[in-house]
């Protein structure tokens, strides 16, 4: 009893943090460090061998590898798109179910539902509804409009693994936007309707401000996330057609493994994602919070 | 006074509707299609089966070992939201409770951490996994799970300890208790509302999880579900009946926990987003 009174802080510390700290140095930590240096080696999957190159993998990947530059643009275009699309639909699912407060736990459950299933899951169940299910319901039901080339065309696949991300994903901003409007004082509402605030004026000037917070959460747990989607591309289009529909992850992933197998230049491609990632979700997050205390 | 809603409450139930028939629709569709024959589904996808082929499941259950497969999920999950738990509690109440530099840094160290793609640190992960002998043991991958998950439990915990009064632990202290013993008896039992979050949280990484078994996972008899999944759909591109009978199979498990706790699931996503 004595000695556990007289240890010092930072060795309790230190025996407290050791179990945490021998796994995180060993599984993220050295493999990081690994990283930004072999992100600098020409190493190769295939022999043990390995040269100190400077800057050239990343010189390569910015001027003769069009074909990264190509899935960067194409990232881009799907995390701006996803990061709109999921924040609208769920919020709008948040209100929508939260507007009939006696089905409220049915829908909610049944939203968030696609959750569970493990993306690549998910993806495969669209891939039937994409190649099988839709191409029959177009020619022998009225649902003429589902007659699309839904993973032939590289326009269409885009469309279809949007589909298949706010399929899967907006049900969990939903449950946190259901939270969220929870939290907006009821009181303020109902102050509101008696000076005669229209529905939509109230969820612009009262909901919104009040919510902004779980806004900020949302924008960041989508934008990390859309950055590294991978499941999603490599069961539904496999990068296809031709490989319009490569992302960052699948390129990297394809570099690594399917190709030459060059880790070394592999490893460079996701130290750049790693950054596009950190420089604009430190952004993002700044912008919004400052949004948060002006509201 | 009755609540004014932003839209009137026909269009709600239509918007409800239609939102649920897109929701359901896949999953209702692949399990529908797979009590089907592989003539009958392209005949039509949404008739209702003529007769219940449970074959389609008897021939997915033989050919592969589900259940050797669901054991290795199983395995895996426990044993790394175990030690995800173990090590984050410790090391986020010990972090929160302690000032100074070396704490803070300590705790810097783990939270500057979480926003690394896997993608960055995936290849030479394999090297110190093909090291350390982890690669393809389904008792070994847990250890890789720990180190990949355990900074966002120690934040997590670090936010909740503080909410926790000292006064509980110091007298716990003056009666003569430990450190080891005080966290283990004393603090633990009241890190259980966030220590549920990240059980939750975990569970659905871990037993999810595509990209790590993929790349790890080489030995056919380590594989996880999903793994299996991905194997089979290969394997049988196009016969949709049997590739749906394996996707009910697989996902069954988390559906069916989905059912009984989805209460506490939906909840600690909402917790886990909000303190985070």
């Amino acid at each position: 009893m004595y000695r556990a009174l007289k240890t010092k802080p930072w060795i309790s510390l230190l025996a407290f943090a050791a179990p945490a700290l021998v796994f995180y140095v060993i599984f993220l930590l050295i493999p990081t460090l690994g990283g930004v240096y072999y992100s600098f080696t020409d190493w190769n999957g295939l022999f043990r061998s390995y040269h100190f190159v400077g800057f050239s993998n990343y010189v390569e990947a910015f001027t003769e590898d069009s074909r990264f530059i190509y899935s960067l643009f194409y990232t881009l275009k799907y995390v701006l798109a996803i990061v709109i699309l999921q924040n609208v639909i769920g919020l709008g699912l948040a209100v929508l179910v939260e507007s009939r407060m006696r089905t409220k736990a049915l829908f909610r459950t049944l939203f968030f539902m696609p959750n569970m299933f493990s993306v690549y899951i998910s993806t495969l169940m669209w891939t039937f509804i994409f190649s099988t299910a839709f191409p029959q319901l177009a020619e022998k039901t009225l649902l003429h409009f589902l007659d699309q080339p839904w993973l032939g065309s590289s326009s269409m696949a885009f469309v279809s693994i949007l589909l298949v991300s706010v399929w899967q994903g907006a049900g969990y901003l939903m449950v946190i936007y259901i939270a969220a409007l929870q939290g907006v004082p009821r009181d303020l509402q109902e102050a509101a309707t008696i000076d005669g605030a229209t529905p939509f004026r109230k969820f612009l000037h009262i909901t919104l401000p009040m919510i902004m917070p779980a806004i900020t959460i949302c924008a960041f747990l989508t934008l990390n996330g859309s950055f590294k989607i991978f499941e999603v591309v490599y069961a539904l289009t496999g990068g296809g057609p031709g490989y319009s529909t490569e992302v960052i992850a699948f390129n990297i992933y394809q570099e690594g493994f399917a190709r030459d197998m060059r880790y070394g230049y592999a490893t460079a491609k996701a130290m750049i994602l790693f950054l596009i990632i950190l420089v604009i979700t430190v952004t993002q997050v700044a912008v919004l919070k400052k949004k948060e205390v002006e509201a | 006074m009755r609540k004014r809603s932003l839209i009137p409450s026909s269009l709600i139930v239509l918007l409800l509707i239609i939102v649920t028939i897109f929701f359901m629709f896949p999953i209702v569709l692949a399990v529908v299609n797979s009590l089907k024959s592989q003539g009958e589904m392209f005949k039509s996808v949404i008739a209702w089966p003529k007769a219940l082929q449970w074959e389609n499941y008897k021939y997915v259950l033989t050919e592969v070992h589900i259940l050797r497969s669901l054991y290795n999920t199983f395995i895996i999950t426990i044993l790394s939201i175990v030690g995800i738990i173990f090590c984050g509690a410790l090391a986020g109440y010990k972090l929160s409770r302690t000032p100074g530099k070396v704490s803070a840094f300590i705790f810097f160290l783990f939270l500057s951490s979480m926003l690394i793609p896997f993608y960055s640190i995936m290849f030479s992960l394999i090297q110190v996994a093909s090291g350390l002998h982890i690669q393809g043991s389904v008792y070994r991958l847990p250890l890789i799970y720990i180190g990949l998950g355990v900074n966002f439990a120690i934040f997590l915990y670090h936010g909740f300890v503080k909410s926790i009064p000292r006064e509980l632990e110091e007298s716990a202290q003056m009666d003569g208790c430990g450190q080891l013993k005080t966290f283990t008896r004393i603090i633990f039992p009241l890190l259980l509302p966030i220590t549920m979050t990240i059980v939750i949280l975990d569970i659905l990484w871990v037993w999810n999880d595509f990209m790590l078994p993929l790349i790890m996972i080489t030995d056919y008899k380590s594989y996880t579900l999903v793994l299996l999944a991905s194997t089979f759909f290969s394997e049988y591109s196009t016969e949709w009946s049997y590739i749906l009978s394996i996707l009910v199979l697989t996902s069954l498990p988390v559906i069916l926990v989905y059912l009984v706790f989805q209460k506490y699931i939906v909840q600690g996503i909402a917790d886990g987003a909000i303190k985070g």
